[in-house]
C-alpha cells in the first residue's frame, strides 16, 4: 500500500499512543480528555476531512491504465477545493477480483468512508458493487464494462464514456470523414474489445454497413500482419479497431510495415501516450482514434492547466483516464465542499448534480452514466501529440 | 503475401521462442523441475536491455554481451533463492519457489520500469531488406542470426567444452556426477545462469518488435512449456522443434486462405482461419500429443513430467 493520509483518525492516535508504553499511555489519555471536552483548539475539525480510498489496479495486465487512473484521483486528493481536507490512501488491487473486495473491505473497516475511487477493471467493479450497495458508500470508476451501470446499483458512478457513446463517435467519424462503405473490425477477445466490438456493429448497422471483415485477437497474439493481409484481401476499405493499447501500436507498426494506406479509426488504446510513445510519429500519420479526452492535446486553457501539473506532479504525461478520474474525484470533493459530509449525501450530489469538468460536463443518466461526450483524435505524421478534430455530444438518455 | 516472407517471420519468432524454450529445459534436465520464472526472466531481459540502451546509447548488438552477463547473474541469484534451499524437497517445491521468483521479478519490473510498454533497441536498425526476392524486415533477418549463433554457441559449450560435458552429466545423473566429483550445485547454478542468459537474450530480441510490460512473460512462460511438451520433455532438439511450431501456428495458419485462396471459398473461412483459433487449433494439438505421443515429437528423455 502507498500513498499517505493527511489526518490520523482519533482511534489510531489513541493506539500509537498505547503502544508507546506507560507514559505516552497516559500522554494520550489526557490528550484523548482534552480534545474531548474540548480543551485543545484543533485544526481544521470545522472543516470536512472526506476519507476517499483510492482502490485501483497498479500491477497486473492494467497496470498501465490502473496508474493513469491512480494519478489523476492523486492530482485531485493534494490540490482539492478550498476548505478540504481528503484523508486518502492507494491500495493496488492487483487483476483479481478478490483482491478488490478485500481492498474495499479493508477500506471500509477503517471508518467512515465517504466515497471510493474505484479499479477501472469491469470484473473487480462488479465483485465490489454488492458491497457499496450494502455499506451505501459510492464507487466513482472509469471502468467501461457495460453491465456494471445496468445492476441498477444507486451507488456506482461512471466517468469514462460507455462504450456506446465512444463507438458511436467512432463510427460517425468514420462514416463522416472517410465515407466508409465496406470497413474491417479488428477487435480484442477481451471484454473490453466483445463489449467494444458489439456497439461498433450496432452504430454501423444503424447506418446501413455491414463490415466486409472481422477478426478477434488475443492481447498475446503478436504478429498482426496475417490478419492485416486478409483485411486488405477482402477489399475492406477502412480499418475500424478495438484494441488495448500495446496491440494497437503492434498494429499500426504492421500498418507501417506493409504499406497499407486504408483509413484507420482506432479505439481509445491509441490515445494513451504509453502507445503512442511506441511509434514513429511516421508510422501514425493519418491514424485517428476515439477517446473520452486527450489532455495531451491541450486543448483549453483548463486542460493546458491539468497537463502542466500532471507532468510536474507525476513526470509523465496524462491520458484520458487520468483526465477522467481528475474531474470524477473533484466532482466528489466539490459536493463535499458543498456539505455533503456523508456517503449518502456524496452519492446523492452525484446522482442529481451537474459538473463542469476539465475534458466535458459531467451528468448521471439515472444509472450512474456520467459521461456523454467523445472526441477523435488524428495524428498528422509530424509529431506524437494529436489535435482533436471533431467533438461529438450524445444526449443523456437512461 | 508471399510464402517466403511468412517463413522468415515464422523462423524470426521461431528462433527468439526456441532459446526461451532451450533455457526451460536445460533447468529442467539438470534439476528436474520446471522453472516458472522463465518466462519473467525474458521480461527481465527486456527491461534490462531497455536499461542498458538508456545508459550506453548504442544498439542492440552491441549491448548483447553485457546483457548476456548480466543475466546470467541474475540467473545464479535465482538459483541460489529458489532451488539450492529446496533441492532435497519434492519438485512441487521449486515449482512454487519459482513461480514466487517470476511475481517477484514483475512487481520490481513494475516498481523500476513503470506498468507502460516499452520497445528494446533494434540489433543492427529499423528498416527492410530484400534478398533473393524476399522482402524481409532487418530486425527479423537479424533475430534468426543471432539467434542461430547463440544456439550454436549453446551446442559447443555442450558438447566441446569440459563444463558442458559436467553440465551434461549432472543433467543425466546427478547422484553420480556427485559421486565422480562434479560439482553438482555449481553446475546447476551455472545451468541457471545459461538458461537465464538465454532468456535474457530472447527478451531482447522479441522486445523491439513486441514490446515488453511487467506482465509480459507469463505468456512466453506458456509457449516455452507448450513447445517443451511438443517437441519431447527434455528433449533440446524437440524444443527448438516445438517453438518452430508455436511460431508456426501463430503466423501461417491464419494467412493459410491468403496462400491457398481456394480457402477463402469454405464456409465461415474467417472465423476458421482467425487467429483466436489458430489458438485453439495449437492446443488441441498439444491435447492430442499427450494423447498419442505423450514423449512428445522428439521424446528422448524418459522424465516423469510435472
Amino acid at each position: 500500500m502507498q500513498g499517505d493520509r493527511r489526518l490520523g483518525s482519533p482511534k489510531k492516535g489513541l493506539t500509537n499512543a498505547h503502544h508507546a508504553g506507560g507514559l505516552g499511555y497516559l500522554f494520550g489519555m489526557a490528550f484523548a480528555t482534552l480534545v474531548l471536552f474540548g480543551g485543545l483548539p484543533v485544526a481544521h475539525t470545522a472543516e470536512p476531512a472526506p476519507d476517499v480510498p483510492v482502490l485501483v489496479p497498479i500491477t497486473g495486465f492494467l497496470a498501465a491504465e490502473g496508474s493513469s487512473q491512480r494519478n489523476g484521483a492523486l492530482l485531485a486528493l493534494q490540490n482539492p477545493p478550498a476548505g478540504v481536507h481528503p484523508r486518502f490512501a492507494v491500495t493496488d488491487t492487483g487483476t483479481s477480483p478478490e483482491g478488490a473486495v478485500n481492498a474495499l473491505e479493508r477500506a471500509l473497516s477503517d471508518g467512515e468512508v465517504t466515497v471510493v475511487v474505484a479499479s477501472m477493471l469491469g470484473t473487480q467493479m462488479l465483485a465490489m458493487l454488492p458491497i457499496a450497495q450494502a455499506q451505501k458508500v459510492p464507487l466513482i470508476t472509469m471502468s467501461g464494462t457495460a453491465d456494471i451501470t445496468r445492476k441498477g446499483n444507486p451507488y456506482i458512478f461512471r466517468f469514462f464514456p460507455a462504450d456506446s457513446v465512444v463507438k458511436g463517435a467512432q463510427v460517425k467519424y468514420a462514416i463522416e470523414a472517410h465515407h466508409i462503405q465496406k470497413p474491417a473490425v479488428i477487435y480484442q477477445t477481451t471484454a473490453y474489445g466483445q463489449s467494444g466490438h458489439a456497439e461498433i456493429l450496432t452504430a454501423l448497422a444503424a447506418a446501413g454497413i455491414k463490415p466486409v471483415y472481422e477478426d478477434a485477437l488475443d492481447v498475446g497474439v503478436k504478429d498482426m500482419r496475417p490478419v492485416i493481409a486478409k483485411a486488405v484481401a477482402s477489399g475492406a476499405d477502412s480499418l475500424l479497431l478495438q484494441l488495448h493499447g500495446g496491440p494497437t501500436a503492434l498494429f499500426l507498426k504492421a500498418v507501417a510495415a506493409m504499406d497499407v494506406h486504408l483509413p484507420i479509426v482506432a479505439g481509445s488504446g491509441l490515445s494513451q501516450p504509453a502507445t503512442v510513445a511506441l511509434l514513429e510519429p511516421a508510422e501514425l500519420k493519418g491514424v485517428c482514434g476515439e477517446t473520452g479526452s486527450s489532455p495531451i492535446s491541450g486543448e483549453t486553457p483548463a486542460a493546458r492547466d491539468f497537463l502542466a501539473r500532471y507532468r510536474d506532479a507525476f513526470h509523465t504525461d496524462p491520458d484520458g483516464f487520468a483526465l477522467g478520474q481528475y474531474d470524477a474525484t473533484m466532482m466528489a470533493l466539490e459536493a463535499v465542499a458543498k456539505g455533503a459530509t456523508s456517503a449518502e449525501a456524496v452519492t446523492k450530489a452525484l446522482a442529481t448534480g451537474s459538473y463542469q469538468g476539465v475534458a466535458m460536463t459531467y451528468k448521471s443518466n439515472g444509472h450512474g452514466d456520467m459521461a456523454h461526450s467523445a472526441v477523435i483524435v488524428c495524428f498528422d505524421g509530424t509529431s506524437r501529440v494529436p489535435a482533436v478534430v471533431r467533438h461529438y455530444d450524445f444526449p443523456i438518455s437512461p | 503475401m508471399a510464402i517466403a516472407q511468412l517463413l522468415v517471420e515464422v523462423l524470426a519468432l521461431g528462433a527468439a521462442y526456441a532459446l526461451v524454450a532451450l533455457g526451460f529445459v536445460l533447468i529442467l534436465n539438470a534439476t528436474g523441475a520446471v522453472n516458472f520464472a522463465q518466462g519473467d526472466l525474458v521480461m527481465a531481459g527486456g527491461f534490462g536491455a531497455v536499461l542498458l540502451a538508456d545508459r550506453l546509447h548504442v544498439s542492440g548488438l552491441v549491448l548483447l554481451p553485457a546483457l548476456l552477463a548480466g543475466m546470467a547473474v541474475l540467473g545464479v541469484v535465482v538459483a541460489l533463492a529458489a532451488y539450492m534451499p529446496l533441492r532435497r524437497r519434492p519438485p512441487e517445491a521449486v515449482f512454487i519457489s519459482t513461480i514466487a521468483v517470476g511475481i517477484i521479478l514483475q512487481n520490481v519490473a513494475n516498481r523500476l520500469f513503470g506498468a507502460e510498454p516499452v520497445a528494446t533497441p533494434p540489433l543492427f536498425g529499423a528498416g527492410r531488406v530484400r534478398f533473393a526476392g524476399v522482402d524481409a524486415s532487418v530486425q527479423s533477418v537479424a533475430i534468426i542470426g543471432v539467434a542461430a549463433l547463440l544456439i550454436a554457441a549453446l551446442y559447443t559449450l555442450f558438447t566441446h567444452t569440459q563444463f558442458g560435458r559436467r553440465l551434461r552429466a549432472t543433467a543425466y545423473d546427478r547422484d553420480m556426477a556427485m559421486a565422480i566429483g562434479i560439482p553438482v550445485d555449481r553446475m546447476i547454478a551455472g545451468t541457471f545462469a545459461v538458461a537465464a542468459a538465454l532468456a535474457g537474450a530472447a527478451g531482447l530480441l522479441l522486445s523491439n518488435t513486441f514490446f515488453v510490460t511487467p506482465s509480459s512473460g507469463s505468456d512466453y512462460m506458456i509457449k516455452a512449456y507448450i513447445a517443451v511438451v511438443i517437441g519431447g520433455w527434455g528433449s533440446i532438439r524437440g524444443a527448438v522443434a516445438g517453438a518452430l511450431l508455436i511460431a508456426a501456428f501463430e503466423v501461417l495458419y491464419p494467412s493459410l486462405p491468403l496462400l491457398v485462396p481456394a480457402l477463402l471459398w469454405m464456409p465461415s473461412s474467417d472465423a476458421v482461419f482467425s487467429q483466436t483459433t489458430s489458438t485453439i487449433v495449437l492446443d488441441v494439438a498439444v491435447l492430442l500429443i499427450l494423447v498419442v505421443r505423450p514423449q512428445g515429437l522428439f521424446g528422448e528423455a524418459a522424465r516423469q513430467r510435472p
